[in-house]
């Protein structure tokens, strides 16, 4: 299977001031991409994300590493990658006195399309994103939302097989936020796209990303899915057990798959590697020590948790 | 590539520059009304100093051919910055676009304004100041208008290398390199008037040769004894370079990350 990304010892550094030395931006970053992913790239700000995903964009030369995407070297064969990928970022931006419509137009020009291609491509896009009541507006009249809309439909106009979103939903309002989620999660199903995004909102990778990836001051310190993250960073999910009076007498450390645990009062809090695995095996333990539980409450490991982890952890 | 698919994306550019240019009130400002300035403010003063109709069509020519030339090169010159202002040059150079597509786009909607001013500015230079100017021919306008936008393409493709290297800063270089050009190839008067080593850099400018082959035909003596042929030598080593130079620019700027930081 071929993959839609994979780069090795990719590094830049940009210098600064005219004679300053080069301060390096990303280092020896590692990335490998499945094709049908949503892959998140996650870190602070200055972590290198925008550098990593504008150097697989092709906007952006690497000083070392190689990178392929789509099975296309982003430096050697970036004219026939372009072809097949796209760009949607953050606060999006074109030209100002251009309406809705032409805009499309144009970026569909861009691609090669032309005549009646380009007149139900940009109709397609319009339909689809919401726009065609709004394809007579000039963007600088567009709303926040509306502009960001804009820019997911300008990003699909050449049915890209690999596309980058870049903070996609910054600066959105809640509703909008959730509707162009929405919109990406339907995409990636429907089309199959793959999608490499970065993002500082956690909700939003764990809503969107299948895998992700942390960087921190230009090194990729940890990539995987969700759960093979928890597990790798020793992060388990929380259990919390309420008793209606004292807790069972069970030596909870002993029980399957717990991490860790605190008694308090008549409550138990553990931390559990795979709650939904270990959950019957320790309610079946409490109902065996005769004890009435009030509550049971259940909170899987979230990526906040990890982002924090891993965040505060010493480079 | 399909010439189809290289068409259309030329298309883009020029489509997108007339875009521009339409809804933009300053542009048509620009088209109309500092021609109309430049024509009636030399006009006049050469009708108050009462100079021969010789001297006035020399001085006239002067005036059409620096604003023709200052209209022409602005749409390549703005071509990028277009982008660069709006801050969707990432979403241009992410496509797959050759610098000869925006070259080419936006070139041509300059040499329609390019046109459309000289026409503007020759008819009111035949109407109010009787300048006479088919007396050239038709080879003669046509050499010299080759010859005037060929270097006001040299002058925006060397303003687009200035804006990938330096960004908004470089927009004042639009008007200030085309101004310099036009100081130094004798546009008001003779090269000979110009000191000694100024006028060795005037001779390095094709346009001076345009503007002798052009005056010419009015009975002024030739300053150089083959000015179409020193003019389009010149001409087209200085596209070579000036082409070079883009590239090189954007190349660089694919290396110390302009394009995004133009684009934030």
């Amino acid at each position: 299977m071929q993959l839609a990304i994979s780069a090795q010892g990719i590094g830049k550094g940009f210098r600064t001031g005219l004679w300053g030395p080069v301060k390096p931006v990303l280092r020896q970053v590692d990335l490998t991409v499945a094709p049908g992913a949503i892959f998140g790239v996650l870190g602070p700000n200055g972590a290198g994300k925008t550098t990593l995903i504008s150097i697989l964009a092709t906007l952006l030369l690497p000083d070392t590493g190689r990178a392929k995407v789509l099975g296309l070297d982003v430096v050697r064969e970036a004219a026939r990658l372009k072809e097949r990928i796209n760009l949607a970022a953050s606060g999006a931006h074109f030209l100002w006195c251009m309406t809705v419509s032409d805009s499309l137009r144009f970026y569909g020009r861009l691609y090669g399309l032309g005549g009646r291609a380009l007149t139900n491509k940009v109709e397609k896009l319009l339909d689809l994103f919401g726009l065609a009541e709004h394809r007579a507006v000039t963007f600088e009249r567009l709303s926040t939302g509306l502009k960001q809309r804009l820019a997911l439909a300008k990003a699909l106009i050449n049915d890209p097989e690999l596309l980058f979103l870049d903070e996609p939903t910054s600066g959105l309002d809640q509703e909008m936020a959730q509707h162009i989620r929405e919109e990406i999660l339907r995409l990636n199903r429907e089309t199959g796209v793959t999608m490499l995004l970065t993002t500082h909102n956690l909700r939003e990778a764990e809503m969107l990303c299948t895998e992700v990836a942390f960087l921190k001051g230009g090194q990729l310190i940890s990539e995987g899915r969700i759960p093979d993250l928890q597990r790798r960073l020793g992060l388990g999910d929380h259990l919390s057990l309420i008793f209606k009076d004292s807790p069972a007498p069970l030596d909870y450390g002993r029980l399957p798959g717990v991490l860790r645990y605190t008694v308090q009062d008549s409550r138990v809090d553990l931390v559990l590697d795979r709650v939904d695995e270990r959950l019957p095996a320790i309610l079946e333990a409490v109902y065996l020590m005769g004890k009435k539980l009030t509550k049971v409450v259940v909170k899987p490991v979230d990526l906040e948790e990890i982002y924090h982890e891993i965040t505060h952890s010493p480079e | 590539m399909k010439l189809r698919t290289h068409l259309n994306k030329i298309w883009a550019f020029s489509t997108r520059s007339t875009l521009v240019n339409r809804r933009n009130v300053f542009a048509i400002f620009e088209m109309v009304f500092w021609p109309l300035i430049g024509v009636f403010s030399v006009g006049l003063l050469t009708r108050f100093l009462s100079l021969s109709g010789e001297t006035v069509s020399f001085i006239l020519i002067g005036a059409v051919t620096m604003n023709t030339v200052q209209i022409a090169q602005l749409d390549l010159s703005y071509a990028l910055l277009y982008s660069v202002w709006s801050k969707s040059l990432k979403h241009e150079f992410i496509a797959p676009v050759r610098l000869f597509h925006i070259l080419v786009g936006s070139g041509l909607v300059g040499l329609v304004r390019g046109l459309l001013v000289f026409v503007i500015m020759g008819g009111l230079s035949v109407y109010f100041f009787d300048m006479d100017l088919g007396r050239p021919g038709p080879a003669g306008l046509i050499f010299f208008l080759l010859g005037i936008f060929l270097n006001a393409a040299i002058i925006g493709a060397l303003v687009l290398s200035l804006v990938l290297r330096f960004g908004q800063r470089a927009e004042v270089a639009a008007w200030a390199f085309s101004y310099l050009m036009l100081l130094l190839c004798g546009l008001y008067y003779p090269v000979s008037v110009l000191p000694q080593g100024v006028q060795f850099l005037a001779q390095l400018i094709p346009l001076t040769y345009f503007l002798d082959y052009f005056r010419h035909f009015y009975g002024f003596p030739l300053t150089s004894s083959h000015p179409l042929l020193y003019g389009f030598s010149q001409t087209v080593v200085y596209l070579f370079v000036s082409y070079g130079l883009v590239a090189l620019s954007l190349r660089s700027a694919y290396q110390r990350g302009i394009l995004l930081r133009l684009s934030d």
